[in-house]
């Protein structure tokens, strides 16, 4: 078991407050990414977790029981470092070792764990290689094996693949992903990739200066964000900003049908992803604009274009549009996603 | 190596000769009775004060690696008010000669009982042998990542086991060289030995230098070699695994 609950957490550094009122719970067996751009104190939370930082305020429950004030040692969190943090003096072997001795297990029962552990991170036949004789990949997964082997209730994950290039960055998550559907063991995982958080968690906490912005899956923070905010950090460029009258958000660049939205008078703001704008030759479009700039990205090319004094940036397929050029352009209504308003802007 | 070699040779050359007198390049005639007056005539005599010098210098380099190991760690990593301060406090005993230091507390030492004992020629060395191992820790420290210790105890190590399989190894040969830095330190010590001692803790250098007054060359230069041993094997010792090793454990 390991139901992690994180209740109004506050992390100070001593004067600075680094995350303000945290609340997350972690099911059993669930894959929680925490995303956020660096130094928002995602690291913090981590190791307030695993007893490594004192929190200011709030409370962290493994299964309903407090974690506070419980040594780090004694915590059935274990966390693995942004550096695999492998203890030079002692082999691979020895290292995936360290957890198992300090709980001064029987020698056999080492031996068999560090072999199971081994072959599910791939290690096995480095167990006598030094640390320095490894490469970054081997490394991580060193770092990580020795995690898994003392079967902690909940594993920390701080950034674990940001020291490694794309190539390995992506067989590592791909492994990660794998052992945690494998072993079930709940796992917060810490990262400011949105790509990897994305692709990797069951559900996704945004963490933005210091506050907790939204939870919910992959999906819905990337299709249906809380905020502006949480739209931007995804990429998102598009806003719309005007007010829904008669089925429709009624703004300076046009008129957009909002089936399904009701209530008249809001000012709203609306959002648009760069892949779901269309740029059309033919047939009914929304919009008109001329295109100020472009930059080809290989899978798709990124347009910028200029509609009255709204700039909007589309993502296309086609790569042969030049600056200057005009260009209509389909929003499908399905794709704007408005944002609630805040309770005091409900009427402007 | 010839460099480290070099003096050496006319200190054998004395330890082996009979009669060698001036003008002459080379000893008149060869022998081995400096030796066999160190192992024959006065083996006790030579293996109380070697033992003593022993005692001495062991005891010295112990403490002055567990006060350098905490001081340093404490200096490396952590940020604190007046740490400039402490520095330079740290440098004083080595910046101002060992003798001042010692006749200045030669007069406490008497008041305190700590004159002419074995405590008092430890803590005189510790004046200057704490401040280099202070330094070497602090040095090692600045280099060292806390984090492995974080690592440490979130796989499940206590706080002793941390420092034990953790912090110790990490920082070996650091606590190495310091340890050898203040064993040899306190190995060479002449006049604060002599001053706090008062004669009656007699170690190698002070025998030295009786010999040498005595006028009998061959035998005080057969007890200079005995003297030189410690200093080859840190040579070699430093050479063989902290050469290989660096002086650093963390990257």
């Amino acid at each position: 078991m390991g139901e992690l609950i994180l209740d109004r957490l506050i992390l100070r550094f001593g004067r600075r407050t680094v995350v303000e009122d945290f609340s997350l719970k972690v099911a059993d067996g669930e894959l929680v990414s925490i995303l956020g751009p660096s130094g928002v104190g995602k690291t913090s939370i981590l190791k307030a977790v695993a007893g490594l930082l004192q929190p200011a305020g709030g409370k962290i429950l493994l299964d309903g029981r407090p974690l506070i004030g419980t040594a780090p040692e004694k915590r059935p969190a274990v966390m693995v470092f942004q550096k695999p943090l492998l203890f030079p003096f002692l082999n691979v072997e020895q290292n995936i070792a360290f957890g198992l001795r300090m709980r001064r297990l029987a020698d056999s029962k080492i031996r068999r764990d560090i072999a199971s552990i081994m072959e599910l991170t791939r290690l096995t036949g480095l167990g006598r290689r030094r640390i320095h004789e490894l490469s970054g990949g081997q490394q991580q997964r060193v770092s990580l094996a020795r995690a898994l082997v003392v079967k902690p209730a909940v594993l920390l994950l701080d950034e674990p693949l940001s020291n490694l290039d794309a190539d390995l960055r992506q067989q590592m998550r791909d492994l990660i992903h794998k052992i945690q559907a494998r072993t079930r063991i709940t796992t917060l995982f810490v990262t400011h990739d949105q790509a990897e958080a994305l692709a990797i968690s069951h559900r996704v906490a945004l963490l933005l200066e210091g506050r907790l912005r939204q939870v919910g899956s992959p999906r819905e923070l990337f299709h249906r964000p809380a905020d502006p905010e949480v739209a931007r950090f995804f990429g998102g460029t598009n806003f719309l900003e005007g007010r829904f009258e008669k089925g429709a958000l009624h703004t300076q660049v046009g008129v957009f049908p909002l089936p399904g939205f009701n209530g008249n008078g809001h000012r709203l703001t609306a959002t648009i992803r760069p892949e779901d704008i269309v740029i059309r030759e033919r047939g009914p479009y929304d919009l008109e604009g001329r295109v100020v700039r472009t930059r080809f990205e290989g899978m798709a090319t990124r347009v910028w274009v200029q509609s009255g004094n709204t700039l909007l940036v589309v993502l296309t397929p086609d790569s042969r549009l030049t600056p200057g050029q005009r260009v209509r352009m389909h929003l499908p209504p399905e794709k704007i996603h408005v944002f609630p308003p805040p309770p005091d802007e409900r009427r402007a | 190596m010839v460099m480290v070699a070099l003096p050496f040779v006319p200190l054998l050359l004395w330890a082996f000769s009979d009669r060698w007198f001036f003008p002459a390049l080379a000893p008149q005639s060869w022998g081995l009775r400096a030796w066999i007056y160190l192992f024959r005539t006065a083996p006790d005599q030579i293996l109380v004060v070697t033992l003593q010098s022993l005692w001495v210098a062991a005891a010295t380099a112990c403490i002055a690696v567990a006060v350098g190991l905490p001081a340093g760690r404490a200096l490396g990593i952590y940020v604190f008010k007046g740490k400039d301060l402490l520095s330079i406090v740290l440098m004083l005993p080595v910046v101002v000669p060992s003798l001042c230091v010692a006749m200045g507390l030669h007069l406490w030492f008497i008041r305190l009982g700590l004159a002419e004992s074995f405590l008092g020629v430890v803590l005189i060395h510790l004046t200057f042998c704490v401040p280099y191992s202070v330094f070497v820790m602090w040095g090692v420290f600045s280099n060292y990542n806390v984090e492995f210790e974080d690592q440490a105890r979130s796989l499940g190590a206590t706080g002793v086991q941390t420092v034990v399989r953790v912090m110790i190894p990490m920082t070996l040969p650091g606590i190495v060289v310091a340890g050898l830095f203040s064993f040899l330190l306190s190995w060479t010590q002449y006049l604060t030995t002599l001053i706090i001692g008062g004669g009656k803790i007699i170690t190698l250098p002070i025998l030295l230098f009786a010999l040498m007054a005595s006028g009998d060359r061959p035998v005080a230069a057969a007890v200079s070699l005995l003297f030189v041993l410690p200093a080859f094997f840190t040579l070699f010792f430093s050479a063989r695994y902290l050469g290989r090793k660096g002086l650093v454990g963390v990257w």
